[in-house]
């Protein structure tokens, strides 16, 4: 008799490969045709995970009609199934097997825009901390260069495809006019939880340089001088009260590696 | 984050699996809902809808409901989804916890689906080590809940129901009884569904899941399907009577994955199941009197009327019933894919 793993294997593979290599005579089911129930578990894998699938990339299913959609998930779901239980999880790999996929090689776009609804759901995951105000800060010392804490939740992307414009004409139901949609126009993305809503926002360069250094720790110094030397015009005021006006500021302190906090401590 | 909410214990009548569509009529509501059960696996990150539960859970008993720690698996434990439910416990203080005797992971890979076990020696040592270890960790007991199954291992040396009873007597855990998936199983194994409840410790079971399931028919073979779609049957209200019969008044729950419908339908679902439940010890504390009355010359034999449990008939619910009849309800709801997208 085969150990209780050996035959957990053989099942679980004869389940994900939709493929009985598991032995018949191992199982039974009354009067009825063992294999014929396994497709049942089969089936049941198979369309709860493509239902997974669909709901975190529902653009990408009408980007690429639901039938392919259905058939590459069921692909992905075979050659790279859930590792854990924690479902919130599954489908990071989507979008980079998407972009590997032959039939989608002259449709970037479909895996750049599976990547933005990725972010989407990392994002609605992700907490959402009480944001601060700017007057909060009007009589604290915070140094040279403070750092400035912003949302967990805030995804950027860099895209050379006009993703968040895809994305808002698939927001709703009727026909997309794909020519004026699809085209080749880098397009820099924030996105970040608002209650159980995501917003959205495009970014020039420099913003975006901004809010990425600002997002990695790198404190407000260094960002500034980021965003300066990919824009002079910079206006770091306008920038700072958006991230203020956007909620997205949950902490502003005096930087934890500063020179003022150094000699302090010595 | 713990001792956060003051302890609301869990009454043995109905409650309703709390899904996505509904928690903003939950929230802005507050409907008479005995008790509420969620999936474990749902809150296990930071969105919108752990906050949600949070505030739902101040005011409902609650109830917490694994469905991926995989207690089946031979390959052991998942010690950091453990640790993920551990924290969901701590996070919500629940009254129940409880999970699946199946598996759903092996050879690295989580099927999304609950499989039966090889229901043997082997199988009931490393599941009750499996059980063991999830009540160590969580410091409290925790029930488990038996199979809707398409089929079994030829190879088992004992059916499901004994495999549960001696999971109980080795591990001190207690039972989740799934009506429905008596049925389901049943009915694709063949096997008596009224024979294995009875086979079942009636005091370890400390709550009962009613749902549905669907008929499909492939070729000759007649197979039921836990789908969790519809009303729940029949033939399951008959089996759930046959149950509290035996049983007494047990939390019951109202489970519904697919298609769901207006949050007053489910409300309305968890009214039968106590109304058939007030109506079962009525019936009894009746009989008792008649054979009281009968007998009265004879020595007075005491019965055992289920420690004289009352099930109040809930007036909320009745209220939620009659909501149902209004259309205005459904049009009061927020849009369903914003709401499920946002707690997916």
């Amino acid at each position: 008799m085969l150990p209780l793993e050996h035959l957990q294997t053989a099942m679980a593979r004869s389940v994900l490969a939709m493929d009985p290599t598991i032995a018949a005579r191992l199982l039974t089911a009354g009067k009825a045709d063992p294999l014929a129930r396994l497709r049942i578990y089969q089936n049941n894998t198979r369309g709860s995970l493509t239902a997974v699938l669909m709901a975190v990339f529902p653009v990408t299913v009408r980007l690429v009609d639901e039938r392919f959609f259905r058939y590459a998930a069921s692909e992905f779901i075979r050659r790279h199934p859930p590792t854990e239980s924690r479902l919130a999880r599954y489908g990071a790999g989507f979008p980079r097997f998407l972009k590997s996929t032959d039939t989608l090689s002259d449709m970037p776009i479909v895996a750049e825009t599976a990547r933005l609804e990725w972010a989407i759901a990392e994002a609605l995951d992700a907490p959402s901390s009480q944001p601060r105000s700017l007057a909060e800060y009007d009589s604290t010392e915070l140094g040279p260069s403070p750092d400035i804490l912003l949302q967990p939740s805030l995804r950027l992307i860099i895209s050379h495809w006009s993703i968040l414009s895809i994305w808002t004409a698939h927001q709703h139901d009727g026909p997309v006019d794909r020519n004026s949609a699809w085209t080749r126009r880098p397009e820099r993305v924030a996105l970040w939880r608002s209650g159980d809503n995501v917003r959205l926002a495009l970014l020039d360069r420099a913003s975006l340089a901004f809010w990425h250094s600002l997002k990695h720790g790198l404190g407000f110094e260094r960002a500034t001088g980021r965003a300066l030397a990919l824009d002079p015009a910079f206006d770091l005021v306008s920038a700072l009260m958006r991230l203020f006006g956007d909620g997205l500021v949950t902490n502003v302190r005096v930087a934890a590696n500063s020179l003022s906090n150094i000699w302090r401590q010595s | 984050m713990s001792n956060m909410f003051s302890p609301l214990a869990i009454p043995a009548s109905g409650g309703i699996g709390l899904r996505s569509p509904h928690i903003a009529e939950m929230l802005t509501r507050r409907p008479s809902a005995g008790w509420l059960e969620v999936h474990a696996e749902n809150y296990m990150g930071d969105g919108a809808g752990v906050q949600a539960l949070e505030r739902l859970r101040q005011t409902y008993p609650l109830s917490v409901h694994g469905v991926g720690l995989s207690l089946g698996s031979a390959q052991g434990l998942d010690r950091d989804h453990l640790e993920r439910l551990r924290k969901v416990c701590e996070r919500f203080e629940p009254d129940l916890v409880s999970e699946h005797l199946a598996w759903s992971i092996a050879d690295g890979a989580y099927l999304n689906d609950l499989l039966p076990l090889r229901y043997d020696e082997e199988a009931l040592a490393i599941v009750s080590r499996n059980v063991e270890t999830v009540q160590n960790a969580l410091k409290r007991r925790v029930l488990i809940e038996n199979l809707s199954a398409y089929l079994a291992f030829a190879d088992s040396s004992m059916n499901e129901a004994e495999f549960l009873a001696a999971l109980v007597a080795r591990t001190g855990c207690g039972l989740l009884l799934d009506v429905n998936n008596v049925q389901v199983s049943a009915h694709n194994l063949q096997y008596d569904a009224k024979a294995f409840i009875d086979a079942l410790p009636a005091e370890a079971v400390g709550e009962i899941h009613l749902a549905s399931h669907a008929t499909n028919q492939v070729g000759t073979d007649t197979v039921l399907i836990d789908d969790h779609g519809s009303r729940v049957p029949p033939v399951v209200w008959a089996l759930y009577q046959h149950a509290i019969d035996r049983l007494g008044p047990r939390p019951t729950l109202i489970e519904w994955d697919t298609d769901v419908p207006v949050l007053d339908v489910l409300l309305g679902e968890a009214m039968w199941a106590d109304m058939l439940t007030a109506s079962i010890m009525f019936n009894r504390k009746q009989a008792a009197r008649r054979e009281q009355t009968t007998e009265a010359r004879a020595t007075p034999i005491r019965l055992s009327i289920e420690g004289e449990t009352t099930t109040s008939m809930p007036v909320l619910a009745a209220f939620a019933a009659a909501r149902a009849a209004r259309p205005s309800i459904s049009l009061a709801l927020p849009p369903l894919e914003e709401t499920y997208h946002a707690a997916a």
